[in-house]
């Protein structure tokens, strides 16, 4: 695939990453969920977390795969988007589907996603072809990401303690946009004609956590001091994959240099 | 009103100018929002440079990140752990500026990365040199932002806005974004990037991308960028950020909004059309003055 601002071909299929994306957000989800049930503890709600970088990596990808194509605005709109669809669905899952609401918002997301997508192709006629199925994709991204930092928040899935915990203390605020910017940065970020998928996904992982790292200060507030093990936890998952970026600066730029004048041609 | 309101909005409208100013220099030494693009562009239409290429996002969803998460941190030490305001402030601030380093070296090492194919390096001194100069604009942003907010929301104090305090820090972090990125960015993006064309001439097309990459002596860094900003770029933003918030919150100071609500819309109407008639006076003078502005010839026939 030769585009105008993404680079390289895709190495990991769409198709793959969704499902790792989907299935590790939910799965973190709800295991968090169940484990901090079954304990008694909300030890465990840094589970939601590391569910939530797996769909940080999903949107991130669809970010890269929908930006490709030049669509007239800039990358982080894309990203805010996904939140705005994902924190509607959402809320509207939650308050109506109990301990079922995170799949239901999710569900209804991606509906979501797809319907604007549709419109876009077919209302304003903007003719992308990946426009539904990435939007349809950012918006389950979003869904998870808002849902899973709730629940890392809060510790369970219940809409009245998310509403409390989240909305009440205005910490839906460092929810929604640490999300946008974990969706939308890392593509932004290595935007250019030589940009390569494992670069961008990795920096996903690595912008993932730092929403988990800025969250988890968010819970310390309201689940204790447990909230700490998903600040730990991030910080470890931030060090792996910032030096793993950093490996692959090396491997695909022109060079990294300690200091030196411009190159040839450069004068 | 009374006098501490009156204070109050002092107060406020200081931090905002010097929140306004600061955020546009730390803009300004990375080469964030519009001037990007030609920054971006440079290298590819061969011009390789030693500037800094800070793409995190648009200026307002990275500075509602900083204002957020430092309101978040501030919060959570107030209410949690009992701290006193102004520590938890800065404390919070400091871990903003912590996130802005973080996102803005991926940023920088990503960009340059992603145009090998036009010789563009990754400089590590550009980074270890630029990198705290930005950290440095964003504490101060972060800290007056976040100041304004507590002041809004204290539950001691008058004001007491109903929204929740990281809330209305997140907000403010938006407007300034905005309003850093559409008055600050002009001066560093069209007098500064491209100052080896005539004043006042535009930017053509075929030009994009033409940026200085050399100095007085030397190459050109952003630092220089940002000695020159600071000059007027950065203190006219902090001037446009500090009225906003200042007339904004003036207006319902003096009319109570539960009861004088309609006069302080009538008094936001005036003020909006007092700065049209004051702009366009001002843009009349600088045509007359700076020009050249030739003279529209007509088509000119192929």
């Amino acid at each position: 695939m030769s585009v105008a601002a993404g680079g390289g071909a895709a190495k990991i299929d769409k198709t793959k990453l969704m499902m790792y994306g989907l299935g590790g957000g939910v799965l973190g989800i709800y295991l968090a969920h169940v484990l901090n049930e079954v304990t008694g503890t909300t030890y465990f709600s840094f589970l939601a977390g590391l569910g939530v970088i797996a769909a940080v990596v999903m949107g991130a990808d669809a970010t890269r795969r929908v930006c490709s194509y030049g669509i007239g605005t800039g990358v982080p709109s894309i990203g805010l988007m996904a939140m705005g669809m994902g924190l509607v669905a959402a809320m509207f899952g939650l308050s109506i589907g109990g301990v079922a609401g995170p799949i239901i918002g999710i569900a209804v997301s991606m509906g979501f996603g797809y319907f604007v997508g549709l419109l876009t192709n077919r209302i304003i006629k903007m003719n992308i072809p990946v426009m539904e199925e990435t939007l349809m994709t950012l918006g389950g991204a979003g869904a998870i990401v808002l849902i899973g930092l709730g629940v890392m928040v809060s510790g369970v899935i219940d809409y009245r303690t998310i509403i409390g915990n989240v909305i009440d203390t205005g910490y839906i605020a460092i929810i929604f946009i640490a999300g946008s910017l974990a969706i939308l940065h890392p593509f932004n970020a290595n935007l250019g004609p030589d940009e390569t998928q494992d670069r961008t996904l990795i920096h996903a992982v690595s912008a993932g956590a730092l929403a988990m790292f800025a969250t988890g200060l968010a819970s310390l507030e309201t689940i204790g001091s447990e909230g700490i093990i998903s600040m730990i936890v991030a910080a470890i998952v931030w060090l792996v994959f910032f030096r793993r970026f950093f490996e692959l600066v090396k491997r695909d730029s022109a060079g990294v240099k300690g200091t030196g004048l411009l190159p040839e041609g450069g004068l | 009103m009374d006098m501490v309101s009156m204070g109050l909005l002092a107060a406020m409208g200081a931090l905002a100018t010097v929140a306004g100013a600061s955020e546009d220099l730390e803009s300004d030494v990375g080469s964030q929002s519009n001037p990007n693009s030609q920054v971006q562009l440079a290298a590819q239409v061969g011009h390789p440079h030693r500037i800094y290429n800070k793409a995190i996002s648009g200026e307002p969803p990275s500075n509602a990140l900083y204002a957020a998460l430092a309101a978040v941190t501030a919060s959570v030490l107030m209410s949690g752990y009992g701290m006193n305001a102004f520590f938890a402030i800065a404390i919070g601030a400091v871990v903003a500026a912590i996130f802005n380093g973080i996102f803005s070296v991926t940023a920088y090492m990503g960009r340059n990365t992603s145009q090998a194919r036009f010789n563009q390096y990754v400089y590590l001194d550009v980074l270890r040199t630029h990198t705290t100069a930005i950290m440095a604009h964003a504490y101060i942003t972060a800290f007056c932002v976040v100041s304004i907010s507590y002041i809004m929301t204290a539950p001691w104090l008058p004001i007491q806005h109903p929204f929740p305090f990281p809330l209305v820090a997140l907000i403010w972090g938006l407007a300034i974004g905005a309003i850093g990125s559409s008055t600050g960015d002009v001066h560093y993006g069209g007098e500064r990037e491209f100052q080896n064309y005539i004043f006042g001439a535009g930017l053509n097309a075929a030009n994009s991308g033409d940026i200085v990459t050399k100095a007085e002596a030397g190459l050109r860094s952003s630092i220089d960028n940002v000695w020159f900003c600071a000059r007027f770029g950065g203190p006219v933003t902090g001037m446009a950020f500090g009225l906003t918030v200042f007339l904004d919150n003036w207006r319902t100071t003096i009319f109570d909004p539960a009861t004088q609500g309609w006069y302080a819309v009538l008094t936001g109407i005036v003020i909006v059309i007092l700065f049209i008639v004051y702009n366009r006076i001002l843009e009349i003078r600088a045509r007359k003055r700076y020009g050249p502005y030739p003279e529209y010839k007509g088509d000119i026939e192929a």
